[in-house]
């Protein structure tokens, strides 16, 4: 995997983290000054960067 | 000092300004009083009695306010704003700053809140007034009645949550793909 891919990967998981975090404010189930608005696009950031990461490891086909 | 001030009277200020019919609740600390009554809704904010209730205010209404604080407050200065998430702080919605002696003051605020402002979101506003008596400080926790779709900023977030959530999926699901094809987890 490209490292750009990575990073793209990793930026579009923090935006919709981050919009799924004012959807679930605007829609009443976090208050507007919860940590979790804050904490959601990181969240959303290290863990499509991870699946990103996993997804650029090296593979070889198992040997049948 | 201007009596029309004093903290809660802010705070109850900050109830106009940040939605008008919904939960809300108040804490308060110090020798001060801070009430409201919507006219039209018939709804009665005691801070120092509605405890942690959320407390849900209509878009538009008209609001008799009351203040007080225990003693002739000298110079005094005073705050209210709204609680943002961490680490963005505060918005201050307003500020007062003087020397008096009166102690009490009542008023009528007529507000309409515009349609951006959500409705059914929970906001804390919080205030804090300090004089020659002490500091008497507080929060209220509020919302706008009416629903989610009342407002266009849900649709705008939506849209745009689909508009990256859309991407991301193809993204996540051409790797899952590109795992299932090598081997999952690949390197052996």
């Amino acid at each position: 995997m490209k490292v750009s891919r990575l990073i793209g990967t990793a930026v579009l998981g923090f935006l919709f983290f981050g919009f799924v975090a004012i959807d679930l404010v605007l829609f009443g189930v976090l208050a507007l000054n919860s940590v979790m608005v804050t904490v959601l696009p990181f969240i959303g950031l290290l863990l499509c960067a991870v699946l990103g990461v996993l997804a650029s490891r090296p593979r070889t086909r198992p040997l049948a | 000092m201007r009596p029309t001030r004093w903290i809660f009277v802010g705070l109850l200020f900050g109830l106009l300004v940040v939605g008008s019919s919904g939960p809300a609740a108040a804490q308060l600390g110090g020798e001060c009083t801070a009430s409201g009554v919507w006219q039209n809704k018939g709804l009665t904010v005691d801070a120092a009695t509605i405890g942690n209730d959320l407390v849900t205010v209509p878009r538009k209404d008209t609001v008799d306010w009351t203040g007080s604080v225990g003693s002739a407050p000298g110079t005094y200065r005073g705050s209210v704003w709204l609680e943002l998430p961490p680490p963005f702080g505060k918005v201050e919605i307003d500020s007062w700053h003087g020397t008096g002696t009166n102690t009490a003051n009542s008023g009528s605020k007529t507000y309409s809140l515009p349609k951006f402002v959500p409705a059914g979101v929970e906001f804390t506003v919080s205030g804090e007034h300090i004089d020659s008596n002490g500091v008497c400080s507080g929060s209220v926790r509020v919302q706008v009645e009416g629903g989610p779709f009342d407002s266009p900023v849900t649709y705008a977030a939506l849209v745009l949550t689909i508009a990256t959530g859309g991407p991301l999926a193809a993204l996540l699901l051409g790797m899952a793909k590109a795992a299932i094809a090598a081997g999952f987890g690949g390197a052996s």
